[in-house]
C-alpha cells in the first residue's frame, strides 16, 4: 500500500507519513492524493500515485520563463535555454541522452511559457530510476560548446519562422508590446526576431542564465502514475541531493497602471481575414482573492458559445468566425486577451464596438443565477474531464505548482470559482475593463 | 439540483484514478459486432462515443469539392429537428460535453465526449443530430463561409506548413479522388447548395457504412442501443465505397512551387506507396520510418543531421502513411484510415538561402536509406523504441477506441498489438528489403512554399551547387558530408516544375493540369 492510498483512507487534509506530507481534500476538485517532500536544497517533489499500470509521467518544472528576461536585447532566452537542455553533459552527451530516451520508448519533450519551463517524460514506470538519472544529471551538469549553442540558435530561428507564418503570432507580439511598457510580458516567449538573430553571439549569457535559474530552490519535480512514492523519495534524495541552491532573485520591473486607450494596426502580406485583438491587464494569479476567479467566470460569460455576444456575432449576424477571450494564470499581471476574426473587413469597427458594448453591459447588469450556475458547472466538468491520463494530470498539477508550489492551490481556486457572485463579476469588469485600460490591435491584409 | 450534481461529480472524480491504463484489461460486457466496438471501463466517469462513416472527400461530386466536409460541419456545428445549434450548445455547456466531426479522404467521424452523469440526455441529442440533422439555412450559410475561409484565408495565408502539405497532396494525387484537400476547394465549396448537403447525408450516412465505438464508464446495453438506433434510423446504402484508381506515376522529381510572401521556405516531399497497415510490409517500413524521421523526436536521422548538426530549421520528419498530430501530443491521430497511403518527408521552414541545400540533403539521405538500409544496431535500437513507444499511443480510452476502429478498417488485429507481434519477428534484412521494395528517390513530388519562387525554380533547374550558411563553424565531418550534399544532382523534370501564386491554389482540382 502506498502512502497515497493511506492518505485516501485517512481522509484528512494533511497527514505526515515518514516526513512526507500527503495532501488530499475530500471535497476538493482534484481527486487524487498528492504526496509532497522537500530536499534540504529546496527541491520540492510532488507525486500522485495512480492505477495506471506501467506508465509514469515525470515533469521537471523550472519556475523561470520569459518573465525572467529582464535585460534589454535578451528576449527569448528562457525558451532558448529549454532547447539547450538537450545538448548534453559529460556523462550523457546529446547522443547518449537521446539513446536512453529512445531505449525507453519515452515520449519526452519540453515547453516554455511566460512564467515557467517544463521538461516532461512519459514512459514505462520500470524506467523511473533511469529517468531520474538522466534528468538529475542535465539539471546539475549541463555542458555545451559555443558551436552547439550557435547551431541551436538556427533551430530557434526555425521555430520563430514557422510560428510567424500565422498572423496571430504577429498580432500577439504587437499587442504585448503596446500593452506593457516595462514588464517582460512586453515580449512574447519566443522573443523578438532581432534578439533571436543575435543569440549566436551570447554564449556567455546563456551560461549565466543556467547558473541563475536552473537551481533546486527554483524547481519542482512532479511525478504522476504508477509510482512507488517511497522509492521515488529514495531515488530523488540519491540523485538530486548535491544540486546546489542559489539565492539569485531577478528584479522584475513593475508596470505602471495604464491610463489611456492604446491602439495599433498591423498588416499581413498574404491572404487573410482581419483580426481584432484586445488586451486588458488583470490581476496576477492568487488562490486567495476572488478577483481572478471572477474574471475567469466573466470570460465564459462573455465568450463561451452560449454567451449572448457569441450568439449575436457568430450565430445571428455571422460577422465573426472566431471569438474568444480570457487570461492565463500568471505570476504577474497578465493580459486578458480577446480575439475576433472578422468575416468582412467593412465590419471591423462594428465588431470592435460590439465587444466594448458587451463588456460595458457586464459592468452594470448582474448575470442571472441560471447562467452563473451553468458556467460554474461547465468549468468544473471541463477540469474533471481533462484528468484522464498521467501526462495530463501531471501537467495540470505542474501548472498550479509553478504558481504557488502548493498542491492544495487547485482546490482552493475551484472553491473560489464556486464562490463567485454576480456582484464580484460586475466589480471585476468595472475595475479591470475600463476604457482607459484597453489596448486594441487590428490586423488587416496588406492593401485592404 | 446543483448540489446533487456536485455530489455526483465528486464521487465520479474519486473513481477517475481507475481510468488511464489500468482499466484496459476489463472484459467488455457487450460483445463487439461488425458495426460496434466497445471498451467498457466501469471505473471511468467519462464516456467517449466515436461514430465513423465510410465516407469522405472521395465522395465529393465533381465541382462540389468540400461537400463531405460541409455535411460534417452541419452535424458538428448544427442543430437537430428540435434544437437549434444555439439551443444545443446551451444544453451541452453545463456538462462541458462536446460533439465534433473529423473528416478525411475516406472516413468521417463524429466524436462525442460526456461525463457519465449526463450520458442519457446527451445521447438523445447526439442521436437526433446524426439521424435527423436540422440543416438550418442560417447554419449552412455560416458553415459554408467558415469552410471557404479555411481554404481562402487560413490555408493560403495563415499556415505555410499546412499549405506545403496540401500542395504536396495536390501534386501527388493529380487526377485521383484524393486530389482535393479534405476541406474542399474554393469553387467547389461555393457551388454547394443546402439540398446537396441533405442529399449527401442521405446517401453517405447510412445503416450500411457506419461503425460505432463507445469507451469509458457507460452502462450495459448502451452500446447495443446506439448500434440499433443507427441501424434503424439511417437509410440503407445505395452504393459502396468509391473505387480508387492507382495514383499516377510520378515522372522524375516533380516540383510545385507555391509563391507567396513567406518568412522562410516550407517544403514537403512524397510519393504514393502500395502499403498500408493491412500489409505485412507496413511493419518493417514502420521501423525504417522511425529510424529515418520519427515525428518530432531526435530519434530520426533527418532531425539529427538537419536540425541537430546544422541548425537548418526546427524539425525534419518522415512518414509512411497520412499523419496528423493528435492535438498537443506527438502521437498519430486516429480515425483517418485510407486504402492508399504515401511516403513523405516534412522539412519545416528553412531560411530561404538554405532551402536548396536542405532539399538536397533530405533527398540524399533518402537515397542513402534506400541504398544502404539500416545497420543491425540501428534496427535493434529502433525496434526497441517502437515496441515501447507504441504503448503510449493509447494513454486515453478515447485514443484506444479510435485505434480499435481503425483496425476494423484495415481488417487487422488491434494496431498496437500488431506492432508488438509483428516487430518481434522482424530482422534487419526484412526491413531493408521492404525499404528497397517500396521506397525510392527518383520519382518524387516536391511541394515548396516560398517568396521568390521563380528564382528557386531556376536554382533547382540549374543544379548549381548550393552551399549552406551556418551560424558557426562546423566539424570536418559535417563539412565532408556537405561536399556531397552541395552538389547533389536532383533529377528535376523540367516539364513538371510549376510556379503557382498562392491565390490560385485550391481554386479547383484542375489547378495543376491547367498550368
Amino acid at each position: 500500500m502506498t502512502h497515497a492510498r493511506m492518505c485516501v483512507v485517512a481522509v484528512m487534509v494533511v497527514a505526515v507519513v515518514t516526513g512526507t506530507a500527503c495532501v488530499q481534500e475530500p471535497d476538493g476538485i482534484f481527486p487524487f492524493p498528492a504526496s509532497v517532500f522537500e530536499l534540504e536544497n529546496g527541491l520540492k517533489v510532488v507525486s500522485v500515485a495512480l492505477d495506471s499500470p506501467g506508465i509514469v509521467a515525470y515533469y521537471t518544472v523550472v519556475r523561470t520563463g520569459s518573465r525572467n528576461e529582464v535585460e534589454e536585447g535578451f528576449s527569448g532566452y528562457a525558451h532558448f535555454f529549454e532547447h539547450m537542455m538537450f545538448r548534453g553533459t559529460e556523462q550523457y552527451s546529446t547522443d547518449a541522452y537521446q539513446a536512453v530516451i529512445k531505449q525507453m520508448g519515452a515520449d519526452a519533450n519540453a515547453f516554455t511559457t511566460d512564467d515557467w519551463t517544463a521538461y516532461h517524460i512519459v514512459a514505462s514506470s520500470d524506467s523511473l530510476e533511469t529517468i531520474i538519472d538522466i534528468e538529475s544529471d542535465r539539471f546539475q551538469n549541463l555542458e555545451y560548446s559555443e558551436d552547439d549553442f550557435r547551431t541551436e540558435a538556427g533551430a530557434i530561428l526555425g521555430e520563430y519562422n514557422l510560428n510567424f507564418s500565422n498572423p496571430v503570432a504577429l498580432l500577439q507580439e504587437r499587442l504585448h508590446d503596446r500593452a506593457y511598457l516595462f514588464h517582460p510580458y512586453k515580449h512574447t516567449t519566443l522573443g523578438l526576431l532581432a534578439d533571436i538573430q543575435d543569440m549566436p553571439n551570447h554564449y556567455d549569457y546563456s551560461r549565466e542564465f543556467y547558473d541563475r535559474y536552473y537551481r533546486p530552490n527554483n524547481s519542482l519535480i512532479v511525478v504522476v502514475g504508477d509510482v512507488d512514492q517511497a522509492e521515488l523519495e529514495r531515488l530523488v534524495r540519491q540523485y538530486y541531493a548535491e544540486w546546489e541552491e542559489s539565492d539569485f532573485e531577478p528584479t522584475i520591473p513593475v508596470e505602471p497602471p495604464q491610463t489611456r486607450l492604446r491602439t495599433d494596426e498591423v498588416t499581413w502580406p498574404n491572404p487573410t481575414l482581419p483580426f481584432v485583438m484586445f488586451g486588458y491587464r488583470v490581476p496576477a494569479f492568487s488562490d486567495q482573492s476572488i478577483e481572478m476567479p471572477a474574471l475567469d467566470v466573466l470570460s465564459q460569460l462573455l465568450f463561451s458559445e452560449t454567451s449572448p455576444l457569441f450568439q449575436k456575432l457568430y450565430l445571428e449576424e455571422q460577422v465573426v468566425d472566431v471569438l474568444d477571450g480570457g487570461a492565463v494564470d500568471s505570476r504577474d499581471a497578465p493580459l486578458f486577451t480577446i480575439i475576433a476574426r472578422v468575416t468582412d473587413p467593412a465590419r471591423i469597427e462594428y465588431v470592435r464596438q460590439a465587444i466594448v458594448d458587451e463588456i460595458d453591459r457586464m459592468k452594470v447588469e448582474p448575470v442571472d443565477d441560471g447562467m452563473l450556475a451553468a458556467t460554474k458547472s461547465h468549468m468544473r466538468y471541463q477540469f474533471a474531464m481533462g484528468l484522464d491520463n498521467p501526462g495530463g494530470i501531471a501537467r495540470t498539477l505542474s501548472h498550479y505548482l509553478q504558481l504557488t508550489e502548493d498542491p492544495a492551490t487547485v482546490n482552493r481556486v475551484y472553491r473560489l470559482y464556486d464562490a463567485v457572485t454576480a456582484e464580484d463579476i460586475m466589480h471585476a469588469a468595472t475595475v479591470y475593463f475600463a476604457d482607459t485600460k484597453r489596448t486594441v490591435v487590428t490586423l488587416v491584409q496588406e492593401g485592404e | 439540483m446543483m448540489v446533487a450534481r456536485r455530489v455526483g461529480l465528486a464521487t465520479a472524480l474519486t473513481a477517475l484514478c481507475a481510468l488511464a491504463v489500468g482499466c484496459f484489461g476489463d472484459e467488455p460486457v457487450e460483445p463487439d459486432t461488425d458495426t460496434r466496438v466497445g471498451l467498457q471501463y466501469p471505473g471511468s466517469p467519462l464516456v467517449t462515443i466515436r461514430i465513423a462513416f465510410r465516407t469522405g472527400s472521395v465522395d465529393d461530386p465533381a465541382g462540389k469539392n468540400g461537400l463531405n466536409a460541409l455535411t460534417a460541419l452541419m452535424l458538428g456545428r448544427g442543430g437537430t429537428q428540435t434544437m437549434s445549434f444555439g439551443e444545443l450548445t446551451t444544453a451541452l455547456y453545463p456538462w462541458s460535453a462536446s460533439i465534433g466531426t473529423q473528416t478525411d479522404k475516406e472516413v468521417t467521424t463524429v466524436i462525442a465526449q460526456v461525463h457519465r452523469d449526463h450520458l442519457e440526455p446527451f445521447y438523445e441529442i447526439l442521436r437526433d443530430l446524426i439521424l435527423a440533422p436540422r440543416f438550418d439555412p442560417s447554419d449552412f450559410q455560416r458553415n459554408q463561409e467558415f469552410l471557404s475561409n479555411a481554404v481562402v484565408s487560413t490555408l493560403r495565408g495563415n499556415d505555410d506548413e499546412e499549405l506545403g502539405k496540401q500542395a504536396l497532396n495536390v501534386l501527388m494525387y493529380e487526377g485521383h479522388p484524393y486530389v482535393a484537400p479534405s476541406t474542399g476547394t474554393e469553387l467547389g465549396i461555393n457551388a454547394i447548395a443546402l439540398n446537396d448537403v441533405r442529399e449527401f447525408h442521405r446517401q453517405h450516412y447510412t445503416r450500411d457504412n457506419f461503425l460505432v465505438g463507445v469507451a469509458g464508464g457507460f452502462p450495459s446495453g448502451f452500446l447495443a442501443q446506439v448500434e440499433q438506433d443507427l441501424a434503424e434510423g439511417l437509410e440503407p446504402a445505395t452504393q459502396g465505397p468509391v473505387t480508387l484508381p492507382a495514383p499516377r506515376t510520378l515522372e522524375g522529381v516533380e516540383v510545385l512551387i507555391v509563391k507567396k510572401q513567406a518568412i522562410a521556405t516550407a517544403m514537403s516531399i512524397g510519393f504514393p506507396i502500395e502499403v498500408s497497415r493491412a500489409d505485412d510490409d507496413f511493419y518493417p517500413l514502420l521501423i525504417a520510418q522511425s529510424y529515418f524521421g520519427e515525428h518530432r523526436t531526435f530519434n530520426g536521422l533527418l532531425m539529427n543531421k538537419m536540425r541537430g548538426d546544422r541548425g537548418l530549421n526546427y524539425g525534419d520528419y518522415a512518414y509512411i502513411e497520412s499523419f496528423i498530430q493528435d492535438g498537443g501530443s506527438r502521437l498519430p491521430l486516429p480515425n483517418i484510415p485510407r486504402r492508399q497511403q504515401f511516403f513523405s518527408i516534412w522539412i519545416r521552414p528553412v531560411p530561404h538561402h538554405n532551402a536548396h541545400f536542405a532539399l538536397r540533403q533530405a533527398l540524399l539521405e533518402l537515397e542513402t536509406l534506400v541504398t544502404d538500409g539500416l545497420t543491425p544496431e540501428d534496427f535493434e535500437a529502433t525496434r526497441e523504441f517502437l515496441l515501447n513507444y507504441s504503448k503510449l499511443y493509447v494513454q486515453t480510452a478515447s485514443r484506444r477506441l479510435g485505434y480499435e476502429m481503425d483496425s476494423r478498417f484495415y481488417e487487422t488485429g488491434f494496431y498496437v498489438d500488431e506492432i508488438q507481434e509483428r516487430l518481434a519477428g522482424l530482422t534487419v534484412d526484412d526491413v531493408n528489403a521492404a525499404v528497397r521494395r517500396h521506397l525510392q528517390h527518383s520519382n518524387l513530388a516536391v511541394a515548396v512554399v516560398t517568396t521568390d519562387a521563380e528564382a528557386f525554380r531556376d536554382q533547382l533547374l540549374s543544379n548549381q551547387p548550393s552551399p549552406p550558411t551556418y551560424n558557426t563553424t562546423v566539424s570536418d565531418e559535417i563539412l565532408a558530408e556537405d561536399e556531397a550534399i552541395v552538389a547533389y544532382e536532383l533529377a528535376i523534370n523540367p516539364e513538371r516544375i510549376l510556379v503557382v501564386p498562392v491565390e490560385e491554389m485550391f481554386r479547383s482540382v484542375e489547378l495543376v493540369r491547367s498550368q
